[in-house]
């Protein structure tokens, strides 16, 4: 097996006992030429020459993964120093350009998180591709001796197979030291396919140590045994098939933490504890924005759990739709102050009565009259008008924003559909969620509107005569 | 929806009596309030918990105190269930919150034990990888697995299914506590006795229920499933040779397996587990540094071991160790041993000696 990549190419310098270069092979010497360094001198690259010199005081080999500045660029280098007659034979590879800000967790650690919240279970290796680490309770539901197979290779526990190109994806992985996903194999001796994916751990020397893997089950999960007196579960629900107590705990985890962040981001941001230097003010303000986004996709996932429901019923209220809609103006208020836009809100004599929930029409309307306010430019106006025919009473929410394209106004309430995806905020739910709470009450949400000319959002519920 | 900005609060409503008694409490909280702060302020700063180790002590003491409530638990929900009185253990006050507050939390020998715990995992999380010269080479343990002697096969083996466990899983969490028994003792009881205070007055078919459910649970924990007693019975089969001590030390710290690198100087020490954790975490480790020239490690041996320590542990001064290194590699064995004779005493003699010296003056 190569452990060197050729793409990442070992460059070697020998320095004298007073830490003095030698020689360097080309790409070392010029960086530490362009560090302001040459033969005969000390090291200019001041990581690499600590790690030397450290090296040669405690006597052994030693790697580190260093940064180095390399004019406007940082380079990711993998640095070995070795004590050798007398002064430091340094062996520096890797050369990767880095990107400009990283998460501060090591990426194995950021990588086995993220593992570990989609995986059915996980596994580690060594360098030899011996295993280290099982998911314990994974061989009891799937079926092999967890215990048995720690320590052995990974081809013990599966057998490998080759993709379309006729590879194996693992070995290419090896080989780059590149992660890898996507690699089919079956659990050995109980016909279950699995898909593994891992990335690899690195050394700071820059040498292939194991993989940190994930597996997930390709055939169906299987069901813990029910216990003989408990009911049979109810079939899935349709939210992406997960159970109902999905979107509860999902709300009961995440809702708590949130509103912790984006109080104290608030906080922050509004220096209550004392002065701040104004861009770590501003960051807080950010974080609590995010954290705000964050929070409505919670909200918008346990509405959209519940909509999805087959047994979803709204409420039949006695409701006005002229109140509701001056309410839910009145909640965006602040909001559109604050984006410089006005909202011209039904007259208090209008009156337009009809059957709905008044909870979930209000929900609809400050999602159209929410959207209307962030896509409108500053000194624009949303609109807010009513109308009423033989069965319906209708709100209108006009905007003066850039408009929706016909071939995109369908696309707009589907879920997750966003037509520019690059655009900040929303979840590409609201619109989705709003549709179907108007058609469960009876009316609809429909939209008419061309580029540059607005949107014209219509909010229909059956008229209460 | 996300566009709504409003939060709908459950609307509070208290009463003028409350808010006056509230009002009445307030002085004392806030001179509590202050006293603790004061208290905060002064602590020196090297000796106070780190963000880090305070999260994982947290996070350590939850899941714990879970696992041991969630066992008893569902036990005695089974036993009264099965005595036809099944509403009574319900969720109430948190068990970890009751027991937090009631101080009982606070014992020395459970602090120590947990605070060893969290430091001895984020030293060995942050040890950097070492990668065999060979690639085709396993792991230091892993080549244990295929020994021919079934004794030490199976005592690696042991040590691998150990860690997988206490490193949990996504679903279940924690398997068991992996405590010493004495500690998942206290716990036990402790969390029934917590379970039992949610409800009032005599209930004889609770308290039975529970006490069954709690001496369950310790008739079924063995201490010696632990990740440390499997490595310390790993490390006597293998009972390394001075010869060969000094590599696998190095090797064990390479592989990020600070449990078997503790076990495995415990050993050859002949000290007990958590001695040997106290020598390691320590990050002064001048104590370590006796030790591995006790056991004759030479010049390169410490330095790899101290060089790896000191990139895991911010706390410690890699510059300093490097100078000291010459001086370490200087004490004769003899001379180290000596030095560390009374580390070899009755353990509860030297805490003994400890407390008399905390007491103060003679």
């Amino acid at each position: 097996m190569n452990i060197i990549d050729p793409a990442l190419p070992l460059s070697i310098a020998r320095l004298d006992a007073e830490g003095r270069l030698i020689d360097a092979e080309a790409r070392l010497f010029e960086l530490n030429m362009r560090a302001g360094g040459n033969i005969g001198a000390p090291l200019a690259v001041p990581q690499i020459a600590t790690l030397a010199r450290l090296s040669q005081r405690l006597g052994i080999a030693i790697s580190r993964n260093v940064i180095a500045a390399d004019g406007e660029d940082d380079l990711e280098l993998w640095v070995r120093a070795e004590p050798e007659q007398g002064g430091v034979r340094l062996e520096v590879s890797g050369w990767r350009l880095r990107p400009g800000w990283r998460a501060p967790a090591s990426e194995p650690e950021r990588d086995g998180d993220f593992f570990r919240s989609a995986a059915d279970w996980l596994w580690e290796t060594d360098a030899s591709l011996r295993i280290t680490f099982l998911s314990i309770e994974a061989g009891a539901r799937y079926g092999f001796d967890s215990s048995a197979m720690l320590g052995q290779p990974l081809t013990r526990l599966f057998r490998l197979e080759q993709d379309e190109a006729g590879e194996l994806p693992i070995l290419t992985a090896v080989a780059a030291q590149g992660r890898f996903d996507g690699q089919k194999a079956e659990l050995r001796g109980t016909g279950r396919m699995v898909r593994l994916a891992a990335t690899p751990r690195t050394d700071p020397g820059g040498r292939f140590a194991g993989f940190v893997g994930a597996a997930h089950m390709l055939d169906q999960a299987v069901p813990a045994a029910p216990k003989v007196d408990t009911p049979l579960p109810q079939a899935a629900a349709p939210f992406g098939g997960f159970p109902d107590s999905f979107s509860q705990r999902l709300d009961r985890a995440l809702r708590g933490p949130l509103g912790k962040i984006i109080a104290n981001a608030d906080s922050i941001s509004a220096q209550t504890e004392g002065p701040l230097k104004p861009d770590y003010a501003e960051y807080a303000s950010d974080i609590a924005n995010a954290g705000r986004h964050l929070l409505g996709l919670v909200d918008d996932l346990v509405d959209l759990q519940a909509i999805e429901r087959d047994d979803f019923e709204t409420g039949d209220e006695a409701i006005d739709l002229a109140d509701v809609a001056r309410r839910a103006a009145g909640l965006l208020a602040v909001r559109a102050a604050q984006a410089e836009v006005r909202i011209d809100r039904p007259a208090m004599d209008e009156l337009v009565p009809v059957h709905g929930e008044f909870r979930r029409a209000l929900q609809v309307l400050v999602n159209l009259i929410g959207n209307a306010v962030r896509y409108s430019p500053p000194g624009a106006m949303v609109w807010i008008r009513l109308e009423r025919d033989e069965g319906h009473g209708h709100v209108i929410v006009a905007d003066q924003g850039k408009g929706i394209a016909q071939g995109d106004q369908e696309k707009i309430f589907e879920k997750f559909g966003r037509v520019d995806p690059t655009e900040p905020g929303g979840s590409g739910l609201g619109l989705y969620i709003a549709r179907r709470l108007a058609r469960a009450m009876g009316g609809d949400l429909v939209v008419d509107s061309a580029p540059g000319q607005g949107a014209r959002f219509v909010f229909s519920l059956p008229i209460r005569q | 929806m996300s566009d709504n900005p409003v939060g709908t609060r459950d609307g509070l409503a208290i009463s003028a009596v409350e808010l006056l008694a509230r009002a009445a409490a307030a002085e004392l909280r806030a001179y509590k309030g202050l006293m603790v702060a004061v208290e905060d302020f002064f602590l020196p700063e090297e000796a106070r918990l780190d963000e880090h180790s305070r999260a994982g002590l947290a996070a350590l003491l939850r899941g714990l105190v879970e696992t041991v409530e969630g066992e008893i638990r569902e036990h005695a929900v089974r036993l009264l269930t099965g005595r036809g009185e099944s509403a009574l253990i319900e969720p109430g006050v948190s068990v970890l919150a009751r027991l937090w507050n009631s101080g009982l939390l606070r014992d020395g020998d459970l602090m120590a034990e947990l605070v060893a715990r969290v430091r001895q995992e984020m030293l060995g999380g942050a040890l950097p990888m070492n990668a065999p010269d060979d690639p085709e080479r396993p792991s230091l343990i892993n080549r244990f697995v295929q020994h021919p002697d079934r004794v030490v096969a199976a005592s690696a083996m042991a040590v691998l299914i150990a860690e997988s466990r206490r490193r949990g899983s996504p679903e279940v969490g924690q398997f068991q506590t992996e405590l010493p028994a004495e500690l998942h003792h206290r716990l036990v009881w402790w969390t029934a006795a917590a379970l039992r205070e949610r409800f009032e007055g005599a209930n004889e078919a609770l308290d039975r229920a529970l006490c069954d459910a709690a001496q369950r649970s310790l008739a079924a924990y063995d201490e010696g499933d632990r990740l440390e007693a499997a490595a310390m019975r790993f490390a006597a089969a293998i009972d390394a040779q001075p010869g060969e001590l000094s590599g696998m030390l190095v090797e064990a710290l390479g592989d990020r397996r600070i449990v078997l690198f503790i076990a495995l100087l415990g050993h050859a020490l002949g000290v007990p587990y958590a001695l040997a954790r106290d020598l390691v975490l320590d990050p002064g480790a001048d104590r370590l540094w006796l030790a591995l020239r006790a056991l004759e490690i030479g010049r390169e041996g410490v330095a790899q071991i101290g060089y790896a320590l000191s990139e895991a542990d911010p706390r410690r001064d890699l510059e300093k160790f490097a100078d000291t290194l010459d001086t370490i590699a200087a004490i004769s064995p003899v001379e180290a041993r000596a030095a560390l004779a009374p580390l070899k005493l009755d353990p509860d003699y030297r805490a003994a000696l400890i407390a008399l010296q905390r007491g103060g003056v003679k």
